[in-house]
């Protein structure tokens, strides 16, 4: 193009890629376009699947080509104990971690909400475990706390007398919910200590002055302050916990009690099924009602905010 | 005047806008390209076990200095190996230049086209020997006459045992033990602080299903019928053979087993047996080298017995651990020239005087000309011949009482859909060695994943 035929080209009409607006939108569209590809485009790929019998190229020896099969794949999620298993679970997981987290997170902001020699280092000791990656918190609690050939629990257990426990062949979910816990009550801990911080002094002072005591200041007037950040925190560790993958693929590598719907699903697909059909269609079922509830939870969290304005 | 330098600001910066776009394209292309570097380099993945371990930190010298290629090593547990191999030869990933597979995946994926025919090269090398390679590992890693995958060792199974704690209890072992006998005497010497028998518990195919599987054998049990054309026609969980091997395996671990079996396998048993925590231990013959090996601290105390039975002739598993070359590898070249080097009897006669076990824990089972070597003959008298014995006894063909689909195979079903039925039942029967399971929960789940999975 000459330098001429480019200027008129700029002039320009209303509508044309080269009028201001278009050339404030240019530079964001191709991370805009990146984003619809890595995001959009796989998961519409995922419906299409979903309603097929794709299975893996090393599980197609005996010859199926993939073909559509409809509903099949939806119908199938309803009549599956195993994923009936693994939503049940997913359930306690969270729901256990999420509770456990914010009553271990609320205790310990109390106590880093005052003063006292080493807050600094005591305040970094806590916030420590959520820092490290999940696979290394969950190989550390397998092998250095459950293992029952070199665990330190096994060895505490043995010094006091009491007979050896399997943690983790035994008791699965409580396993993975020590880990679990372990690792976001730190997350919770600062979301709560940002509420007491955020709590006026004068009121507490002035409880205090009309003789309070420090249960009563507490439970009166701290727990209602605190309320929205216990939600906030309840929320937020839902969202996180029930994807949790990571604990269980290192400690158990999946099972009864511990197989949650990430774990299912990845065993369908990659992790050894090789159904990406049927995989496809349990990740958009968990997808709608992960929706659904999202939508329900902050609803009424809404509406609780409403109602404490208006009390 | 004013209209013009407007006009030519625009231009600029619509320059400036261009060059950027194409430069980042241009960036992302260039990353991508380079993300192998061109020096010569290859990926390796191989399973986590001593053998392997010994061969990843003799690389750098014995063949790295002399042939100038390095290699990259991505050591896994065998559960992890699978995924990774499966899901990067199966869809085709660059990832790996060599994979290490066994006699369940080389046939399968050889002849689905996913590997290179070794066969040529293999015959082609004089100093690789095709020839001395164990018939039986070679037929096993073989589908229609091409060799898909070298063999780095081989294995059956065997029952180990402590001589010296066997005679303090006043019981003696045969040379070709019935179950029934070997649950009598792990029950007699097992004491707390030293159980009586070591198996496997920890969920996954390879682990707790490949001796679970050779104890279902010999029961008289079996995953799945077959069709007249060898495919599977009905899941067999819930018949009542499967339930007693299940019932017998299960209580035997409970009332004599290891600490915590729900959760050991081949390296947990290892562990145990080495630091005097178990007397018996039944597992891969390979573990004999590193009993014996001459930094092991049992050993010479240890006796071997063939694969216990109940209902067949033998029941002991032959398994290799090769390496393959997917047909995705970017440089099958120079990937050949480190499996014909790491799979040679160079390297096994190498790793006798480099490795820190010594003779006894060479890579052994893959060549007949290893059981002529005599510092091996003389540092494993205990256990080399019966080692050979029992990998050409190992019942490839005929594992069971019945006919049944995936032959040959013993301690696995050779048919893609064992892989996820295998892991996925493992992990309900190792619930039932838990204790925290039923054991006719597990079967009736498991028969429903087993018949599923062959709809």
């Amino acid at each position: 193009m000459t330098a001429a035929a480019a200027d008129v080209a700029l002039k320009g009409r209303v509508g044309d890629p080269f009028s201001s607006a278009w050339r404030r939108r240019l530079p964001l569209l191709p991370a805009l376009l990146y984003s619809i590809a890595v995001t959009q485009l796989p998961f519409l790929v995922s419906i299409y699947y979903s309603f097929t019998n794709l299975k893996d190229k090393t599980q197609s020896l005996i010859p199926e080509p993939t073909k559509f099969v409809g509903i099949d794949n939806y119908k199938q999620i309803f009549s599956d104990p195993f994923f009936r298993q693994a939503v049940w679970t997913s359930v306690q997981m969270t729901v256990f971690a999420v509770v456990l987290s914010l009553v271990f997170g609320t205790l310990f902001a109390l106590l880093l909400d005052r003063k006292f020699l080493g807050q600094g280092l005591v305040r970094t000791l806590l916030i420590t475990p959520f820092l490290l990656m999940p696979v290394v918190a969950a190989l550390i609690w397998k092998q250095q706390m459950f293992s029952s050939l070199f665990g330190l629990l096994d060895k505490a257990l043995t010094f006091l007398g009491l007979s050896s426990v399997q943690f983790i062949s035994s008791h699965p979910l409580a396993s993975i919910v020590t880990v679990l816990v372990w690792q976001w009550t730190p997350f919770m801990m600062l979301i709560i200590l940002a509420g007491l911080q955020s709590q006026p002094g004068d009121i507490l002072e002035s409880a205090n002055v009309d003789g309070a005591s420090g249960f009563g200041i507490f439970r009166q007037l701290t727990l209602p302050h605190l309320r929205r950040y216990l939600e906030l925190g309840a929320l937020l560790g839902s969202i996180f916990i029930v994807q949790a993958f990571d604990a269980i693929d290192v400690m158990t590598g999946g099972g009864p009690g511990s197989t949650n719907i990430p774990y299912y699903v990845y065993q369908e697909s990659i992790g050894g099924g090789f159904r990406y059909g049927s995989a496809s269609a349990y990740a958009i079922v968990v997808v709608i009602f992960s929706i659904i509830i999202a939508t329900f939870a902050l609803r009424v969290l809404s509406s609780l905010f409403k109602d404490e304005e208006r009390a | 005047m004013h209209e013009a330098s407007s006009g030519s600001a625009r231009k600029r910066t619509m320059l400036i806008i261009v060059v950027l776009i194409v430069g980042a394209l241009a960036a992302v292309l260039a990353a991508t390209a380079s993300a192998r570097p061109a020096a010569k380099t290859i990926s390796v993945a191989i399973v986590a076990n001593p053998q392997m371990q010994d061969i990843a930190s003799l690389t750098p010298s014995l063949f790295t200095a002399k042939s100038g290629i390095k290699v990259k090593y991505t050591i896994l547990d065998e559960g992890k190996l699978r995924e990774v191999t499966t899901r990067d030869v199966g869809s085709g990933g660059k990832a790996f230049d060599a994979v290490m597979i066994g006699p369940y995946e080389a046939p399968q994926f050889g002849t689905a086209g996913l590997l290179h025919d070794l066969t040529p090269m293999a015959k082609a090398d004089k100093t690789y020997n095709y020839g001395d390679l164990i018939p039986a590992v070679r037929n096993a890693l073989s589908a229609k006459g091409h060799l898909y995958a070298s063999p780095f060792y081989g294995e059956s199974s065997f029952l180990m045992y402590r001589k010296d704690i066997l005679a303090k209890a006043g019981v003696s072992m045969p040379l070709h033990p019935t179950w029934d006998q070997v649950a009598t005497i792990a029950r007699k010497i097992n004491t707390p602080s030293m159980a009586g028998i070591c198996l496997r518990g920890k969920p996954g195919w390879g682990d707790l299903g490949a001796s679970f599987t050779t104890v279902l054998n010999t029961f008289g049990g079996t995953w799945w019928s077959s069709t007249p054309s060898g495919q599977p026609a009905a899941a067999q969980v819930d018949q009542p053979q499967f339930k007693t091997a299940l019932d017998f395996y299960a209580k035997l671990a409970q009332d004599a087993g290891e600490k915590d079996a729900a959760n050991s396998s081949f390296n947990e048993c290892l562990a145990a047996y080495q630091a005097g925590k178990v007397s018996m231990w039944y597992d891969a013959t390979v573990a004999a080298g590193l009993l014996e090996a001459a930094n092991s601290p049992v050993k010479g105390k240890n006796g071997y017995a063939f694969a216990p039975v109940e209902k067949t002739k033998a029941s002991g598993w032959l398994w290799t651990w090769a390496l393959a070359i997917p047909k995705s590898s970017p440089d099958p070249t120079d990937a050949w020239k480190f499996i014909s080097w790491a799979t040679s009897a160079q390297y096994i006669k190498a790793a006798g005087t480099h490795t820190k076990g010594g003779w006894p824990s060479i890579p052994p089972g893959t060549r007949v000309s290893t059981y002529a070597i005599p510092q091996y003959k003389a540092a494993a008298k205990a256990f080399a011949s019966i080692t050979l014995a029992a990998m050409k006894a190992a019942p490839i063909t005929n594992p069971g009482t019945t006919k049944r689909p995936g032959l040959p195979g013993v301690q696995y079903v050779g048919i893609p859909q064992f892989q996820d039925v295998g892991n996925r039942c493992t992990q309900l029967f190792s619930s039932v060695i838990a204790g925290s399971m039923k054991d006719s929960d597990a079967l009736s789940q498991c028969q429903e994943i087993a018949s599923q999975a062959i709809k």
